[in-house]
């Protein structure tokens, strides 16, 4: 084999790991480790994608509660949790599975709370 | 006698043996309540189809009184204020069933309502509510009870994490024997689960309350 031949083999099998590292990096930086689960990491790591929900009003356990059951019993999300320290719900979308803004802005209001900003990094 | 039962209802000014702690859910949950003041035993349970209001049984035995309530219970949350830190809520709830005299109550089975507000502003740190409610049945007469409560929490914990609240009720009864009752109390909370103990420093009674969102 080659040197040119040795040099071509180790660049293809690291550029799928050097494409992906900045992606999940900056995901990572960005979340706090309460905004960001085993399951939803796991969900992340399947293709999913992250939306993050800025949300008025939630000061207690039954507040994070009531969110992440109301959006965990949907089809379309893996996993989600609440961080009451940044005021974020946070979950996990399926691969090839959307749910637009407004939805996420009703789901917040049957769950008895108020969206105040929607985030996707993927997209940033 | 049912305009009997309302106007008596509306007329008394209440509290006490009212869960003060999102008696509305999130749209198909359920919650188990089962609460013991200085006056009162309860259980409740409910379902919230809708994020303004929820629904469901409510068993009551006024010791004090020795008559037993069983009814249905809705409550309608009014209005809810958010901020990024805060939480305020204002809830109106009414009652209707049948109560009996039990133990050395002769008073027969007859229709019972009862009608009550509650309103509350929380932060993470700090809890204060304010709740009023009238009880008025058929063969068991009228009654009429208010409470307030103060909360703090002594550190701040995110979701999952066991929260603890020291909080004091202050409660106003003016059919009892001793009007007003202070019952200084310890909340936890976790995840679907809140227990409260206290003790009422005016009775020299416990307070159990229980809570689970299903």
């Amino acid at each position: 084999m080659s040197i040119r031949q040795i040099t071509l083999a180790f660049a293809l099998a690291v550029t799928p790991a050097l494409s992906a590292a900045p992606h999940a990096l900056a995901q990572e930086t960005a979340l706090s480790e309460s905004q960001i689960t085993p399951a939803m990491r796991s969900a992340l790591d399947e293709g999913g994608s992250l939306v993050i929900v800025d949300v008025l009003g939630a000061v207690c356990d039954f507040c994070a509660l009531a969110m992440t059951r109301t959006f965990e019993r949907r089809a379309e999300v893996a996993a989600a949790t609440v961080d009451l320290d940044a005021k974020t719900l946070t979950f996990v979308v399926h691969e090839d599975q959307t749910l637009d803004d407004a939805t996420i802005t009703d789901l917040i209001r049957r769950a008895g709370y108020q969206a105040n900003g929607i985030t996707r990094p993927e997209a940033l | 006698m049912r305009a009997y039962i309302f106007a008596g209802a509306l007329l008394a000014l209440a509290s006490g043996g009212i869960a003060d702690a999102r008696p509305v859910s999130y749209e198909g949950g359920r919650t188990l309540i089962v609460e013991h003041d200085r006056d009162m035993s309860a259980i409740w349970a409910h379902y919230t189809p809708h994020h303004r209001y929820s629904i469901g049984y409510r068993g009551e035995w006024h010791r004090e009184d020795d008559h037993v309530f069983h009814g249905v219970q809705a409550t309608w949350l009014a209005n809810r204020w958010f901020g990024e830190d805060y939480q305020a809520n204002l809830y109106l709830f009414g009652a209707a069933g049948i109560a009996s005299g039990v133990d050395d109550n002769p008073a027969g089975t007859g229709a019972a309502g009862s009608l009550g507000l509650m309103a509350d502003w929380e932060t993470r740190r700090w809890f204060v509510s304010y709740m009023a409610r009238g009880f008025a049945g058929e063969t068991v007469g009228e009654k009429a009870m208010q409470s307030a409560r103060l909360g703090v929490a002594p550190y701040v914990a995110n979701y999952g994490a066991l929260h603890t609240w020291l909080m004091v009720q202050v409660e106003h009864n003016p059919q009892a024997e001793t009007p007003v009752g202070v019952t200084p109390l310890v909340r936890f909370f976790q995840g679907p689960l809140m227990a409260e103990f206290g003790w009422s420093v005016t009775d020299d009674k416990p307070f159990l309350q229980f809570q689970y969102r299903f």
